[in-house]
């Protein structure tokens, strides 16, 4: 099992944060265009999925799976966007986006005056810490599938 | 006592009210942060020590800045704490609180300043109730951990 990279969007849709793991297969875009269509992508997929719902659905649009990767999406009530790409079988991500949510983006980015708010996260301290908690996780796993 | 949370919030936001007007030139105006941690300081202590006896000597008096006073600030006590017994004491802090969130690098190293300000007023405040005049400076090297010197003014 893997993990592969991880986009943080804030509410306004530009790009916060993103960083990689194993990433074996690069976009062939600029980094820049890369998160425009990513948030592209959310934004359509969030808005299919509440229009398309035969019942009435409360969480909305989970994660998506293709026959190599899984993307996994986390949205706080602040409108804040957490994207991870694992492989197709791994579990409880959405626990660790909400952990990375609770334990290291409100610890290290909210609580620290030197990181402006709904700008690009620079914080040495908030890598490292996001860095142990995704490598202490039991579906972070340096074998390459 | 008020959660934690809102204590480290407050606090942050009197470093962007007090420390940031002046951020293009590189010395921040802490004087003001210093004042406001020296009265609470003062009133702090007033209330911390209402069960207590009456001090021993200064270096009880520096005992319970490391311990009691600490704790009840900071949830934590100092780490580690010397002096040349002549008023000069370094209280040494592992994981100085205000400074656990932003940095554990060398990282924003030349804003650690305006994080420690509020608390060497804090403690020369608390000094000043308990009958010692003093001066406290802060020094950072490796953050989080910092050192925070006491020099005690003998009169």
């Amino acid at each position: 099992m893997t993990i592969y990279n991880l986009y943080i969007f804030n509410s306004a849709g530009s790009c916060i944060y993103y960083t990689e793991w194993h990433r074996k297969k690069q976009a062939g875009m600029s980094r820049e265009e890369e998160m425009k269509l990513m948030y592209g992508l959310i934004f359509s997929l969030k808005s299919f999925v509440l229009k398309l719902s035969p019942v009435d659905c409360k969480e909305g649009f989970l994660n998506y799976r293709t026959s190599k990767y899984k993307l996994n999406f986390y949205e706080t009530g602040t409108g804040l966007k957490f994207i991870m790409n694992t492989d197709v079988n791994a579990v409880n991500v959405r626990e660790l986006l909400q952990r990375i949510y609770r334990d290291v983006y409100v610890e290290y980015v909210v609580k620290n005056p030197e990181c402006k708010m709904g700008k690009e996260i620079v914080s040495e301290v908030f890598q490292s810490k996001l860095d142990k908690l995704v490598r202490s996780f039991p579906i972070f796993s340096n074998r390459i599938l | 006592m008020a959660d934690e949370v809102l204590f480290d919030l407050l606090h942050l936001e009197l470093i962007c009210t007090y420390a940031s007007s002046a951020d293009e030139c590189k010395e921040f105006d802490v004087s003001k942060l210093e004042t406001i941690g020296f009265y609470t300081g003062y009133r702090l202590v007033e209330r911390l020590t209402r069960e207590w006896a009456r001090f021993k000597d200064e270096l009880d008096i520096m005992k319970f800045i490391c311990k009691d006073f600490w704790s009840s600030v900071f949830k934590k006590e100092i780490n580690n704490l010397r002096t040349n017994n002549q008023g000069v004491y370094v209280l040494h802090d592992n994981a100085f609180r205000f400074l656990t969130k932003v940095t554990n690098s060398n990282q924003f190293l030349s804003s650690t300043p305006k994080y420690l300000a509020f608390t060497c007023g804090l403690v020369r405040g608390a000094l000043m109730n308990l009958g010692i005049t003093s001066v406290v400076t802060a020094d950072v090297s490796s953050p989080p951990s910092c050192k925070f010197q006491v020099v005690a003014q003998r009169m």
